[in-house]
């Protein structure tokens, strides 16, 4: 057995997943929900298209389509899924006014943010993604009719800040130029370096790698696993009430219960210092997890914390269903990335300072 | 490991663990035949949050009582708790080369040095420094946990730093890599779930006075329900690396009952920064 050395968590993301595949075809895992895909294909323009018509063929297979339940009666959404998209959180101001895409219009939208995804530096990268199949259109993401994954308000945007969460930004920045020059761990660290927490919030938003999950249930429980950072969420489903106020967590505290095929989550109890796209632990989040067809939940989530934008606010993404397992994410335990960088901005200063 | 010499190994166990009679403290003495409820697949179900009830985190062998490392700051709040065993027959039967590895493990456990290489992993015990505590530190650590058990796969998740295991029960998966948890693969014996776990790493220790194992190591879990409130868990540990035989731990698993219970958040990575990160000056504390 060996012990692996992981260079830096940019790194260690990469070769944990190539090399955990190792005795699974290499694309196997990243291509799954489309049987479509065939290695030995290297066209982006013939990958897609042949992704799309399965799609399509795949849509019109489940017109009348019933979901699935569990044995003892719950809507079934148990399996492995991703959370990646190339759709933008908000709408580009270019695109101000169109909420949706025609289906050529998002065809090549698409086709751009993959190939710019596969496209690397070979000054800052040493690798290529398209080598290891982890380009995106080697994934189950398919073309978004979306301009942005926000739904509402109806621009596409986030709402503006409330003049006190305003005031909190200004004084964090404030604080953040007292500090300089200097570096450590908790002021160049976020909470995703830090190993605090992985790439999936909650709220799930996109990120481009690492962003499988899974989804177990058992009577009376929804759990849901992150494989980056190895999160875990449980969410009970028996009307219970939250914890006490008092008590911050960094996943939240999350209740569950069903609204016809819809899991309603309600995540409460945000740790203090979490500070979610500048929120509050009065941060409020309702996620909707509904299984659209066999291969993909819809996820739509809105957040409200009224000390910190002027309105809640909503976002929708579709998950799609790749294959199993998850690996373990031993995050803080290895996180030599997180030295590097520190070091390297530390030297940085000091030559700055000569 | 090759794949072919562990499987000799796991046979050369079997063999010595079939040959000997069970002896210790059999967490099932006294209880009542008990024919568990079952989950919708048939299986005894297992569903629920448990927590042992040993001081086994410290010193899986019998201790008494202790100071803390440092009294002067923590008093009483730092001590440990004095236990019996978990170790059935007392004796861990490390290999001489192994037992000095043991003492000097506990005399540096507090030196947590963190370098951007494996020798970060030489000296400081792994859970002073919030690493995954590995498997079956993990099932008696002073935390609760939860089991949420399908057919395909049993999921544990461990109140301690949000660390979890899937047991593959069908179909089984080899390990991809070595791993803190390592990679368990699990079947039913009658109302026994026996778990097979393979695929750790060496950087977990057993407790906080330095038991230890290698990359070899190999445990067969046991987790059989004897009450509604109770499982009795047994583990037979095996590396050659280190001991000269295969060794078994057992204790009872306790079902925590408490109306409305649910494990509450450790993420202790925030609580470990300023120990690890700064003797080599990386940390800032944030003016507040």
């Amino acid at each position: 057995m060996r012990t692996r050395i992981l260079a830096a968590l940019g790194a260690v993301t990469i070769i944990m997943a190539v090399e955990s595949m190792a005795p699974i075809p290499v694309a196997a895992q990243a291509v799954s929900g489309t049987k479509s895909f065939n290695p030995t294909v290297i066209d982006t323009e013939v990958a897609i298209k042949a992704a799309a018509e399965a799609a399509k063929t795949a849509a019109a297979a489940t017109a009348n389509w019933t979901p699935p339940r569990t044995a003892w009666g719950d809507p079934d959404l148990r399996g492995y899924w991703l959370s990646l998209s190339y759709t933008p959180l908000e709408r580009p101001a270019e695109l101000a006014g169109k909420p949706l895409y025609t289906e050529q219009e998002a065809f090549a939208a698409f086709r751009k943010a993959v190939e710019t995804d596969a496209e690397v530096d070979p000054r800052t990268v040493h690798y290529d993604w398209k080598e290891y199949g982890m380009d995106a259109w080697q994934s189950p993401v398919r073309p978004n009719l979306r301009t942005s994954l926000i739904v509402d308000p109806p621009d596409g945007r986030i709402p503006a800040l409330t003049p006190e969460a305003q005031k909190r930004q200004a004084a964090a920045a404030a604080a953040a130029r007292a500090r300089n020059p200097q570096t450590g761990v908790q002021t160049l660290g976020n909470l995703y370096t830090r190993c605090i927490t992985g790439n999936q919030g909650p709220p799930r938003l996109p990120f481009n790698h690492d962003s499988e999950s899974q989804i177990l249930q058992t009577p009376g429980y929804v759990v849901m696993l992150m494989q980056a950072n190895g999160d875990v969420r449980i969410i009970p489903l028996d009307g219970r009430p939250h914890l006490p106020q008092n008590v911050g967590q960094w996943l939240g505290d999350a209740r569950g219960h069903w609204e016809g095929n819809t899991l309603v989550v309600e995540t409460t109890n945000f740790h203090p210092e979490r500070n979610w796209r500048g929120s509050t632990d009065g941060l409020k989040l309702i996620e909707r997890f509904t299984l659209v067809d066999p291969k993909t939940i819809r996820y739509e989530f809105t957040v409200d914390d009224p000390t910190t934008w002027t309105r809640p606010w909503s976002a929708e993404s579709p998950l799609p269903r790749i294959e199993p397992p998850l690996y373990e994410w031993a995050c803080h335990e290895q996180n030599y990335g997180l030295m590097n960088v520190v070091k390297g901005a530390q030297a940085r200063e000091a030559e700055a300072r000569r | 490991m090759n794949i072919r010499v562990r499987g000799v190994m796991i046979a050369v166990a079997a063999l010595w663990l079939a040959a000997t009679p069970a002896k210790g403290q059999a967490p099932s003495a006294g209880f009542p035949a008990y024919t568990p409820p079952r989950t919708a697949d048939g299986k005894p179900n297992l569903n629920g949050i448990w927590q042992a009830l040993t001081t086994a985190n410290w010193d899986i062998q019998a201790h008494g009582a202790q100071p803390g490392p440092h009294p002067e700051l923590m008093g009483a709040w730092g001590a440990g708790p004095g236990g019996q065993s978990i170790v059935e027959g007392g004796e861990i039967p490390y290999r001489p080369e192994a037992l000095a590895k043991k003492k000097q493990n506990l005399e540096t456990r507090m030196a947590a040095k963190v370098t951007n290489d494996p020798h970060r992993y030489d000296s400081g015990e792994p859970e002073l420094q919030c690493y995954r505590p590995g498997v079956p530190r993990a099932n008696y650590m002073p935390f609760p946990f939860q089991i949420f058990q399908t057919p395909g796969e049993i999921l544990i998740v461990y109140e301690y730093k949000g660390a979890s295991r899937t047991i593959y029960m069908d179909p089984h998966r080899e390990p991809p890599t070595d791993s803190w948890m390592g990679w368990s693969n699990g079947h039913w014996e009658g109302d026994t779930l026996v778990v097979d776990v393979t695929g750790f790493n060496d950087h977990t220790w057993f407790d906080r006075a330095g038991n230890f194992h290698s990359d070899a190591l190999h445990v067969v879990e046991r987790y059989t329900p004897i009450s509604p409130y109770h499982i009795k868990y047994e583990a037979t540990i095996e590396d050659p690396n280190v001991f000269t035989r295969p060794w078994k731990i057992s204790f009872p698993l306790y079902r925590r009952v408490e109306e409305n219970v649910q494990l509450v958040e450790f993420n202790c990575v925030p609580f470990v920064e300023e120990l690890m990160y700064g003797p080599v000056g990386l940390y800032k504390p944030p003016s507040r």
